[in-house]
């Protein structure tokens, strides 16, 4: 017992990836935030993309929070690097439209998660 | 070798205080100076201006931060998820099952050579036979991942490195039995060999 | 001339059976011999072999005549090795080390002398790599890569040419090309020592030699398709796989087959979603490396007959294809309908997921009629105590014995390998068998007790003959079949057994067990487990769910007024009374639990999927509780199997033998029971080879089976046919 409770507490000393802490990691992620927001207006005006400033924002934010959970500073701190890649081929245009416009998943089909549709539609053993 | 990153990593940041910094302390370690050149970027060019060889010691250098910081350590949780990192569908993380075990011999086979690792498996999904040529067409994009490893340890430490649910099969060995040739020639007993 | 047994040349004579070597006052272990292989120490027993002293050490020695399992033949010369200071190399496989050897396994001898015997071999063997089967998988071809020359010096092809020999014809399964064969004689010392099926040997000598049955009759053995496992080359190949598929394009799924209770495990090997063939896998607990005939063959069955929509039955009475929510809707309603007047019966091929789960929703329905198709006395302790319904001694532990009864059984057709095991017994470790019941031909000798019931009792009082016998034994072993319990007396012969058991228990090693009892279905042990009642007795309820049950012998009349859903993944004798039907996953297609008639739990893996529109069957039953309103708690297998450990905590210890304990208390309940004696003979069902291929849905649609059956019937009309009962 005693030993489960620490090793859900347990750590270990690793080098950092960027950041050294929390907070700094933190400021990392509100600046990426920041650029990709003062970026938005500028892509929509270079491209023609079928969705409006309000919705891309919208995006953003989804996009940002789908990984609130991640805890551990090395990840987040490459969550932030593949973040710069990105916004690097959005700018420099090596991402065409098509890649940005697959970020809205706006073609595929949602898949429903209740039971009764997955038992109707597939058969996997899980 | 190590002296070459370590000027490689100075000489992109440039600066009169690293190379006053890399004349002072040649003994200290070219590690050191590389540590001090990030510190640069934090406006501390002031600390550096003096020419005398800084001792890098918490205090002088940036004011109370803990001694790991400086030594470029830090600490995290032991368990490390990087799903969200490896560009896994999430479907593929959540709903996956993976198979741990020790590679299968072959029965029609009496060679083992292949037998010493363990094998990563998944789940099977619906595999068909494409119209086209027969050859087998699926839908799941881990069908054909299928990786081996050395030790059972870090077969386990991948699968919660990637958040896969995994269970584990435990090893067939085989026991070993007395051999001998003499006993198909006993005299008394069953196993005397009655055909060729 | 022809070596044969003692047994056989004088029966007449006693023989003095020693049980192994006997050691004059020596409690120390001995002392290890000190070996180097390749210059590398190794500690070993005496007696050991080089080639499993070398095999200690990692070092595979290529052979092709050894199989660990069988008995050394050292014909094939492929393990010779060159040992320090000896002048001829060694025979690896069958020299046991001496102290202080020094083992040289790729000196320029040892690599002449491989090269020299593959150059032999290769000499004689046929070009038929591209047409033969064992392409890809052939020991010869990879031995030849690893250890042959790369040239050939093979002349002789100008003048008299290579040796062709005559296919023979040995049945339906094993598909012989005789030029093939090197003559390891594997196939020989297989039939001999562990089928017992003495047919096969070889005739001629040199370059005339020929390995066959001489006269040319049906391997007449349940294990007849191990011998394609054993052959090294393509000259053994299994006839209904022939020519489909070659071993690189399939995909090996490790699974457990269910078509007897034993739970031997198998390797499931597809191509595309289709199943191309089984074949076993190691497990030393339960099927060594053997695999019986329906196991491996019946695969053809999984796709005749199959149940691929969901069916209701319309106004007219005939059964048409409908929607998965059509069905749904219609079980639904009339689950509702039935007040809680509902039967659930669980058939042999059913597992642990979809029997949990038709439980919980039988249970919250109202429930609680939950029952199987196979019997199992109530009274006593009934069902209640585990080691009332296990094999308690477990597969791999009578070996250890010294003495087995078997009570009206037939285990070599009923569950194959438990016989290989009690075989084994009988040839190294000089077991003594006994048999009461149906005089039937097992593949060893064993002392026939007559058929009466009454045997039974007079053992239990002590008062037969052969009652001093198995109180002498140290290690005894009692086999009762659980066909028995179908009798009106079953509860009778199980006591009685309870109290032999218990009679004999307090002479013999501690801690063994004595009662076992032999069930005929993989999913009996589970559905006990999990709280099925046994002996279904067929009422007239509102509605009849069954899962998977085609017992015809309890389904040939449909009862009246009940609506009966049939969930299973054959069109049998269910599916032909029902009214609904809902398709389900063969054992091939779904992950699932099954537990063996020794109480060891083990998993199904999906190796394809199912047909059509058939899903898992535990999802169906959940399916269903949506649609009745009672949703169960569980939508993902991890849900249901942790059911299932709330329930019964060892079901998910997936290869572990959980084992059972009350076997006193057992007795003690079952003794003052007043049931009557019934004098009919212990039967068995499966006598003959041809009762062993069809049992279960799925053998029964398999045209390979019916092959087989057909087969052993022409045999037996045939005048080199010999019966051995």
């Amino acid at each position: 017992m005693a030993t489960r409770e620490a090793s859900k507490h347990a750590t270990k000393i690793v080098r950092p990836l960027l950041s050294s802490d929390k907070s700094e990691a933190k400021k990392r992620v509100l600046n990426l935030y920041k650029t990709y927001y003062r970026q938005i207006p500028l892509m929509l005006f270079d491209r023609h993309l079928p969705v409006t400033k309000e919705e891309c924002q919208q995006k953003l934010k989804e996009e940002f929070l789908k990984n609130k959970h991640v805890t551990d500073v090395r990840v987040i701190d490459m969550l932030v690097i593949k973040g710069q890649m990105l916004l690097q081929e959005i700018v420099t245009k090596w991402a065409q439209d098509c890649h940005v416009m697959s970020l809205f998943k706006d073609t595929v089909e949602h898949k429903q998660n209740d039971f009764l549709s997955k038992f109707i539609n597939s058969n996997d053993s899980q | 070798m190590f002296v070459n990153m370590a000027f490689n990593l100075i000489k992109q940041s440039g600066g009169i205080a690293i190379k006053k910094a890399i004349s002072s302390s040649p003994s200290k370690g070219l590690f050191t100076a590389a540590v001090r050149s990030s510190k640069e970027t934090r406006g501390l060019e002031k600390v550096y201006e003096k020419n005398e060889p800084v001792l890098l010691e918490t205090d002088n250098v940036i004011g109370k931060t803990p001694l790991m910081a400086v030594q470029n350590y830090i600490e995290v949780a032991d368990k490390v998820d990087i799903s969200s990192l490896t560009g896994v569908p999430e479907e593929h993380v959540k709903s996956r099952l993976v198979k741990i075990s020790k590679a299968t011999k072959n029965v029609m086979q009496s060679g083992t050579d292949n037998t010493h690792n363990w094998v990563m498996e998944f789940d099977n999904r619906e595999r068909w036979e494409n119209p086209l040529m027969g050859w087998t067409s699926t839908g799941d994009p881990l069908s054909n991942m299928k990786i081996e490893f050395i030790e059972r340890a870090d077969a386990i430490n991948f699968c919660e490195k990637n958040g896969w649910k995994w269970y584990l099969e435990a090893e067939h060995k085989t026991k070993p039995r007395p051999k001998s040739y003499a006993i198909n020639f006993s005299w008394n007993k069953r196993t005397r060999a009655s055909t060729k | 001339m022809f070596r044969t047994t003692l047994q056989r040349t004088a029966p007449s004579i006693r023989l003095v059976v020693t049980s192994g070597q006997s050691r004059p006052n020596s409690n120390v272990p001995p002392s290890k011999l000190e070996v180097f292989i390749d210059d590398k120490k190794v500690h070993v027993d005496p007696g050991t072999t080089v080639l499993q002293a070398a095999a200690l050490v990692g070092v595979e020695i290529p052979r092709f005549c050894y199989h660990e399992r069988l008995a050394v033949a050292g014909n094939c010369r492929m393990c010779l090795v060159e040992v320090e200071r000896s002048p001829k190399p060694v025979a690896a496989c069958a020299m046991p080390v001496m102290n202080g050897w020094k083992i040289k396994t790729n000196s320029e001898l040892t690599r002449k002398a491989r090269e020299g015997v593959m150059e032999f071999l290769l000499m004689n063997h046929p070009l038929d790599c591209p047409i033969c089967d064992q392409g890809g998988e052939c020991d010869l071809q990879d031995q030849s890569m690893a250890f042959g020359s790369d040239r050939s010096r093979f002349v002789d092809i100008d003048f008299s040419g290579k040796r062709a020999v005559e296919d023979k014809d040995i049945g339906p399964l094993v598909k012989t090309v005789m030029t093939r064969c090197i003559h390891c004689t594997r196939c020989i010392r297989f039939a001999s020592e562990v089928a017992g099926v003495d047919d096969l040997g070889t005739t001629g000598r040199g370059s005339d030699m020929q390995v066959g049955t001489y006269i040319e009759k049906m391997f007449l053995s349940e294990l007849s398709g191990n011998v394609i496992d054993l052959c090294p080359v393509g000259a053994l190949t299994s006839k209904p796989y022939s020519f489909t598929a070659r071993p690189w394009e399939t995909r090996k799924t490790d699974s457990v087959d269910v078509l007897d209770a034993l739970g031997s495990n198998i390797v499931v090997s597809t191509r595309a979603g289709d199943v191309m063939r089984i074949l076993p896998r190691l497990n030393e607990d339960i099927n060594e490396e053997w695999l019986s005939d329906k196991s491996r063959f019946s695969y053809d069955g999984l796709k005749r007959q199959r149940l691929i929509t969901p069916l209701v039955k319309d106004n007219k009475g005939n059964l048409v294809p409908v929607e998965w929510e059509d069905a749904l809707v219609t079980t639904s309603r009339a689950l509702i309908n039935a007040n809680g007047n509902i039967v659930g019966v669980s058939g042999g091929l059913s597992d642990a997921e979809s029997m949990i789960a038709l439980k919980d929703l039988l249970n919250r329905l109202g429930s609680e009629e939950l029952y199987t198709e196979e019997p199992f006395p109530i009274s006593g302790s009934g069902t209640d105590l585990r080691s009332s319904y296990l094999l308690n001694s477990s597969i791999a532990g009578l070996e250890q014995a010294d003495l087995v009864l078997l009570i009206g059984t037939n285990p070599r057709y009923e569950a194959p390998l438990l016989n290989t095991r009690i075989r084994k017994a009988y040839v190294h470790n000089d077991l003594e068998i006994a048999l009461l019941g149906s005089k039937v031909d097992l593949s060893y000798d064993y002392e026939y007790l007559g058929e009466s019931p009454a045997t039974l009792k007079d053992l239990a009082e002590k008062r037969h003959a052969f009652f001093s016998k198995l109180s002498k034994a140290k290690r005894p072993v009692i086999i009762l079949g659980a066909q028995q319990f179908e009798r009106q007396d079953g509860a009778v012969l199980l006591a009685q057994a309870q109290q032999l058991s218990q009679e004999l228990s307090k002479n013999v090693d501690k801690g063994w067990k004595i009662l076992n009892v032999l069930q005929q279905v993989a999913g009996q042990v589970a559905a006990l487990d999990l709280g099925y009642k046994p002996n279904l007795r067929l009422s007239a309820p509102k509605v009849l769910y069954l899962l998977g049950a085609d017992n015809e012998a309890i389904l040939k009349n449909k009862p009246a007024g009940t609506t009966v859903i049939y969930q299973g993944h054959h069109g049998d004798a269910g599916a032909a009374i029902a009214d609904i039907v809902l398709p389900g996953a063969a054992y091939t297609e779904k992950q699932a639990t099954y537990v063996n008639t020794e109480g060891r739990a083990q998993q199904t893996l999906m190796a394809v999927q199912p047909p059509g529109m058939a899903r898992s069957d535990w999802k169906i039953i959940r399916a269903i509780s949506e649609f009745v309103g009672v949703k169960l708690p569980y939508d993902t297998l991890n849900e249901v199997r942790d059911r299932l450990t709330d329930v019964c905590p060892s079901m998910t210890r997936y290869g572990d033998l959980e084992q059972a304990n009350f076997l006193a208390q057992a007795s003690d309940l079952a003794k003052d029971l007043s049931f009557k004696s019934v004098s009919t003979p212990l039967n068995v069902k499966q006598i003959a080879l041809e009762d062993f291929y069809m049992t279960d849905s799925i053998s029964r649609s398999s045209p390979t089976m019916a092959k087989c059956i057909q087969a052993v019937r022409k045999q037996k009309e045939s005048k080199y046919y010999e019966s051995r009962i």
